[in-house]
């Protein structure tokens, strides 16, 4: 509460966004869960997909967002 | 030299029939011509036996009965996986429909500054889903873009982005592809909105995907987000984005952040629900399509039965008439 009472949150000035702060909230829940549970919900934080900005109607190099195999 | 004389009359007979079969392509006629005549095809039948090639037909039949089978394991496929991302769908739905109750939508409103995340599928062979998703994106495009307004296109799924370079590729801001190589989950949607917020300026988003109803009806859906700053002049405006000011607001937060945060979060749940939604619909109507095409292959593998066993039929006819009219010919 104390952190969210000053006039710009925290990680609003870090840059981050709502969705960033909630998911890294989100992902420090996850690993306080015990084993049989920890390794479901692992699961279902996989993410995997690439993405590529356009600039003057041509595709940059695409950027693949992944967290398997590295 | 007997048996020279007797290979020539085969081929000669060989020919003529196949003429005048109907035969179920001009292709396959052509080739079945073109082998009989160039290629000399190794003798199946017993020496002296006359009969018109059917091995054309007979691998066009083998071919189509393979289609089929791919087909209707695709059907199999998707139907299995349907089950389960409906019941996420499902469940994802619940999601949005609160921000809509707080919030309300605002599909009509006017700002310069419009993003259409439209949602499509990586894979095809999923009838119109994708076309229609396009066709809406494409719409929306013209209807918000204008002298002083810009409109560009964020595009989730391979098949959306190809539709979409033809003709709007100076409009397309970002495209995403790769998208459901693992089951769509909330984190990964949650990375991706971020993403796009931190990446795209925007004055009000709006989300295109189909809808899921049934396995055979989906909806082209919009959804607009706002962005806090427009979202805070229509509330003043009041509406349903008037009420906001009977909640109480806890902490020290001032309005505008609260409105920012609902903002962004409202966006990722509805990019989760869309890209459920147009996940389900997809798996729908690649079922319904592989569907009605094994019926089709089915169809088609009827009409080739009939086409083959006339042929035969034929054949045979011809042969007895032959035996008949030179035994007949030997006693007279």
């Amino acid at each position: 509460m104390s952190a969210t009472t000053a006039a710009v949150p925290f990680w609003r000035a870090a840059g981050m966004t709502y969705i960033g702060y909630s998911n890294i909230c989100a992902a420090l829940v996850r690993n306080c869960l015990k084993e049989p549970f920890k390794s479901e919900a692992a699961s279902r934080e996989k993410v995997h997909f690439s993405i590529s900005k356009w600039a003057d109607g041509k595709q940059e190099k695409p950027t693949v967002r992944t967290d398997s195999e590295e | 030299m007997a048996m020279a004389l007797a290979a020539l009359r085969r081929e000669g007979r060989r020919r003529i029939l196949s003429a005048t079969v109907t035969n179920p392509s001009p292709v396959a006629a052509s080739a079945a011509a073109v082998r009989s005549s160039a290629v000399p095809q190794p003798e199946l039948a017993p020496l002296g036996l006359r009969s018109i090639s059917t091995q054309v037909v007979r691998n066009r039949m083998k071919s189509v009965k393979n289609i089929q089978k791919i087909t209707k394991a695709m059907k199999m496929v998707a139907a299995s996986k349907l089950r389960a991302v409906q019941i996420r769908t499902e469940n994802s739905r619940g999601l949005w429909e609160p921000f809509t109750a707080l919030l309300g939508d605002a599909p009509s409103v006017d700002v310069k500054k419009n993003v259409i995340v439209s949602i499509t599928s990586d894979k095809g062979l999923c009838g119109g889903i994708n076309s229609t998703s396009v066709k809406v994106s494409r719409a929306l495009h013209k209807l918000t873009s204008g002298p002083e307004k810009e409109s560009k296109y964020v595009i989730l799924g391979e098949k959306g982005k190809v539709q979409l370079v033809r003709d709007s590729r100076n409009s397309i801001e970002m495209t995403v592809t790769e998208l459901q190589k693992n089951p769509i989950n909330y984190t990964q949607i949650a990375v991706l909105a971020d993403d796009i917020l931190k990446n795209v300026e925007y004055d009000a988003l709006r989300v295109i995907f189909n809808k899921f109803h049934s396995v055979i009806s989906f909806k082209p859906t919009m959804v607009t987000i706002l962005s806090p700053e427009v979202a805070e002049k229509e509330s003043e405006a009041g509406g349903k984005m008037g009420n906001l000011d009977s909640y109480e607001i806890e902490g020290g937060e001032t309005k505008s952040e609260i409105l920012q945060n609902l903002a962004e979060f409202q966006f990722s749940c509805v990019l989760y629900n869309g890209a459920l939604e147009n996940a389900c619909s997809e798996l729908g109507a690649r079922m319904s399509a592989m569907d009605s095409s094994s019926r089709n292959a089915g169809d088609m593998l009827d009409r080739l039965t009939l086409t083959y066993n006339r042929t035969r039929q034929a054949s045979i006819t011809t042969e007895l008439i032959e035996i008949i009219s030179g035994a007949s010919a030997l006693e007279g």
